[in-house]
C-alpha cells in the first residue's frame, strides 16, 4: 500500500517564554492509502494539532509532512488550500454545514470549487447522498435535520469529491451514542466499499475499539500504536 | 450553487439589518435621481430660456464682429448659412446690427438698432412674445421701433411714442428718420434691456445705406438638433465663418450649468458615500458574524480569491436590489415633479439670474443619464464598500476561525 501521510519528527509548540507550549513533540507517523485509523487522547493532548498540521490547515514548528506524495513545507496558502480541495476531506466536531445552503448543495460546495459541471455534479451528490441514507432530504436545510443528518451531510461533502484521505475531528462527539455508532458504521462501510481513507479523533471507548488502528497520544507523543485488521479492534 | 444566489441567502440571515441598508440604498438613489431631475429641469429650462428668447443654439458672425461690432462686417455668404440650416430644418433669423442715437422730445440716449426680419425672429425665438408692451414689429415695414425694457424707461417712451431717430450710415452719411414705438420688451438681459432698438429689417437698410449686409445669424433649434452636430453642420457650410455656441456666447450662463452639475454630483456622491457606508458595516457584521464558517470554507479548499468573491457578491446583491427600488422610487418622484414640479411662487414670480430668466414653477426632467449615473455608481461604491469585509475574510486563519467561539 501507498503512503498518504508521512510524519518525520515532527513537532509544534505554540506561545513563547514562560507561555510555551509543547503541542506536538516529534511525531513520526505514516497512514496508508484505505486505513481506517482512530487516534485517541484526552483532551489537550495535541489530536487537534496534528489533524490541522496533516490538512495543512497549520503549519507544524519542526519536521516534515508529506501528504499525498507533497511536501506541505514547499507550498504556498494557495497551493495548500488546492491540496485540500482536491486530496483531503474534512470532517468537524459540530458538522460546520453552511446554514444558508440545502443538504445538498452543502454536500456539493466542494465538486463546485473544483469546477465540476453542475449536472455531474448533482449526480455525483444525489448517489452520495443516498450512500449516507439521506435520499429525500436533499432540499433541506441544516436547521430542519438532526444532529446526525447533518454530520452525515458532513461526511457527504467530506467524500463526494473522492479524496485521498479524510480527517475526523471527533465526528460522533457531538451526537447520541445510537447516532455515533450509526455513523462510525457508515464511515466503516465507505472505508471497506469504497476505499475511502479515514484518520479521526476521538475519545470514545466504542469508536475506539472500531478502528482498525488506533493511535494514542498523550502530551504531544503517540505513545501506542495498535493495528488489527480482522474486523473490530479489541483494545488492550 | 450560484454566487449571486448565495450572496441573496446570506443577506436574509439578519433580515432587520439588511432591510435598514437597504432602505438607506433605497432613498439616497432616489433622492438621488429626483435632485438630480430637479437639477437637469431647472438647466435646461435656464438654457432653454436663455436661447430661445433671442441667443439661439449657434450664431455666426464674420471673422472678427464679435470684438468690432463695425457695420462692415458682415457675413460673406449668409446664403450657404441658410442652406446647412435647411438640411437639418434649423430655424434661422438673419439680423443687421448698427448704433446711433434716440430721442423722444428732450431725452436722448444712445442705442444699439437691430435690423429683424419679423416673420424669422417669430419661427426661431420668442422674443416677439415677450413683450412688456404693446406689440412686435409687423411683418411689412411700417416705420415701427420695439424698444429694450430700460431704453424705454430713460427716454420716457410710451407706445406710440416718436422717436427720433439720427444713425451713422454705412456710406458717410447721416441717417435720420422718425419712428413710432410699438412695443416694449420684457426684461431680457442686461444689454438688450438697457440699448436695443428694433426694426425692421428694410427700414434698417434703408436707414442705414446698409445693403444685403447681414452681420448675425441666429440658429436655433430648440434641442432637436445636438449642439455639436449643429456647429459641425455650420463649420461645413460656411468655414469663412465665425461659429460660437450658446456656451460661448453666454459664458457666466455655461458655468452656473457647470457648477449645478459639479454641484449635484458632489452632493451626490455624500449620498452614496453614506449609503455606501451602511453597505459596509453590514458586510462587517456579517463577515464578524460568520468568522467561523469562512474558516470552514477555507479549510474546505476555498481560496482567498473565492471568498472574497462571495462577499462582494452579497454587498452587489444588496446595493443593485437597493438601487432598482431607488430608481423605482426616483423616477415616480420625478416623474412627480416633472408633471407637477415645485411651486416656488410664492417665494419669487419669475426670476432671473445672470440675464436668465426662471420660472416660478419648478420642474424636474427625466433623462437616462439620471439614472445609469446614479446606479453604477451605487454598484461601485457597494463592491468597494464590501472590499475591506471582504479582504478580512479572506485573510482569515482557518484554524483560529473554526476554533472561534
Amino acid at each position: 500500500m501507498a503512503s498518504i501521510v508521512r510524519l518525520q519528527n515532527v513537532t509544534k509548540d505554540y506561545g513563547q517564554g514562560q507561555a510555551l507550549t509543547h503541542a506536538l513533540r516529534g511525531v513520526n507517523l505514516e497512514l496508508e492509502a484505505g486505513e481506517f485509523t482512530a487516534m485517541a487522547g484526552p483532551s489537550g493532548s495535541g489530536k487537534s494539532t496534528l489533524l490541522n498540521i496533516i490538512g495543512g490547515l497549520d503549519r507544524p514548528t519542526a519536521g516534515k509532512v508529506e501528504v499525498d506524495g507533497r511536501e506541505l513545507e514547499n507550498l504556498s496558502k494557495t497551493e495548500l488550500g488546492l491540496l485540500r480541495r482536491d486530496r483531503l476531506g474534512f470532517i468537524f466536531q459540530s458538522y460546520n454545514l453552511i446554514p444558508v445552503l440545502t443538504a445538498i448543495e452543502n454536500a456539493e460546495y466542494v465538486l463546485m470549487l473544483q469546477g465540476v459541471e453542475t449536472v455531474e455534479r448533482r449526480e455525483r451528490v444525489r448517489q452520495v447522498l443516498k450512500e449516507v441514507g439521506l435520499e429525500g432530504l436533499e432540499n433541506r436545510y441544516p436547521r430542519q435535520l438532526s444532529g446526525g443528518q447533518q454530520q452525515r451531510v458532513a461526511i457527504a461533502r467530506a467524500i463526494v469529491s473522492e479524496p485521498a484521505l479524510v480527517l475526523a475531528d471527533e465526528p460522533t462527539a457531538n451526537v447520541d451514542s445510537e447516532t455515533g455508532k450509526a455513523l462510525l458504521d457508515l464511515m466503516r462501510e465507505l472505508n471497506e466499499e469504497k476505499g475511502v481513507t479515514f484518520f479521526f479523533s476521538t475519545h470514545e471507548e466504542a469508536v475506539m475499539r472500531r478502528a482498525r488502528r488506533l493511535l494514542e497520544l498523550r502530551d504531544g507523543v503517540i505513545f501506542n500504536d495498535e493495528t488489527n485488521n480482522n474486523g473490530d479492534r479489541t483494545h488492550g | 450553487m450560484n454566487t449571486l444566489r448565495y450572496g441573496w441567502r446570506n443577506l436574509w440571515r439578519n433580515s432587520r439589518r439588511t432591510c435598514i441598508t437597504l432602505a438607506a440604498i433605497t432613498l439616497s438613489t432616489a433622492i438621488l435621481i429626483a435632485s438630480y431631475g430637479l437639477m437637469d429641469g431647472l438647466m435646461r429650462h435656464a438654457v432653454s430660456n436663455a436661447t430661445n428668447l433671442v441667443v439661439g443654439e449657434v450664431q455666426v458672425h464674420a471673422p472678427g464682429y464679435r470684438a468690432d461690432h463695425s457695420i462692415y462686417k458682415a457675413l460673406t455668404e449668409p446664403d450657404l448659412i441658410f442652406q446647412a440650416a435647411k438640411q437639418k430644418n434649423v430655424a434661422a433669423a438673419p439680423r443687421r446690427y448698427g448704433y446711433g442715437l434716440v430721442a423722444v422730445g428732450t431725452k436722448s440716449a444712445g442705442a444699439r438698432f437691430w435690423g429683424v426680419d419679423p416673420a424669422s425672429e417669430r419661427t426661431t425665438f420668442d422674443l416677439a412674445q415677450h413683450l412688456d408692451q404693446g406689440r412686435f414689429l409687423p411683418e411689412t415695414p411700417q416705420r415701427g421701433l420695439v424698444l429694450g425694457q430700460k431704453l424705454a424707461r430713460s427716454l420716457q417712451a410710451q407706445i406710440g411714442s416718436e422717436i427720433v431717430v439720427v444713425v451713422q450710415a454705412a456710406d458717410g452719411s447721416l441717417g435720420n428718420d422718425l419712428y413710432t414705438v410699438m412695443g416694449v420688451l420684457k426684461a431680457a438681459g442686461d444689454s438688450i434691456d438697457r440699448n436695443a432698438a428694433l426694426i425692421h429689417a428694410t427700414d434698417f437698410v434703408e436707414l442705414f445705406v446698409s445693403g444685403e449686409r447681414i452681420h448675425e445669424v441666429a440658429l436655433n433649434s430648440r434641442g432637436m438638433v445636438p449642439l455639436d452636430k449643429l456647429t459641425e453642420l455650420l463649420s461645413i457650410g460656411a468655414p469663412e465663418e465665425e461659429i460660437n455656441s450658446w456656451r460661448q456666447l453666454m459664458p457666466e450662463v455655461s458655468d452656473m450649468v457647470n457648477l449645478f452639475d459639479a454641484f449635484i454630483w458632489i452632493f451626490g456622491l455624500i449620498f452614496l458615500l453614506a449609503a455606501g457606508m451602511g453597505v459596509m458595516n453590514t458586510m462587517l457584521m456579517a463577515t464578524y458574524e460568520r468568522i467561523r464558517e469562512f474558516g470552514i470554507l477555507k479549510a474546505l479548499g476555498a481560496t482567498p480569491w473565492r471568498i472574497i468573491r462571495d462577499v462582494a457578491a452579497e454587498a452587489v446583491v444588496l446595493a443593485a436590489l437597493g438601487t432598482v427600488l431607488g430608481t423605482i422610487l426616483g423616477l415616480a418622484g420625478s416623474y412627480y415633479l416633472q408633471e407637477v414640479g415645485l411651486d416656488l411662487s410664492i417665494f419669487a414670480g419669475t426670476y432671473s439670474v445672470g440675464g436668465v430668466a426662471f420660472d416660478p414653477i419648478w420642474r424636474a426632467t427625466i433623462s437616462a443619464k439620471m439614472v445609469y449615473i446614479p446606479v453604477v455608481l451605487m454598484l461601485i461604491i457597494g463592491l468597494f464598500a464590501s472590499l475591506y469585509p471582504a479582504a478580512l475574510a479572506a485573510r482569515l486563519d482557518p484554524v483560529k476561525a473554526i476554533h472561534r467561539p
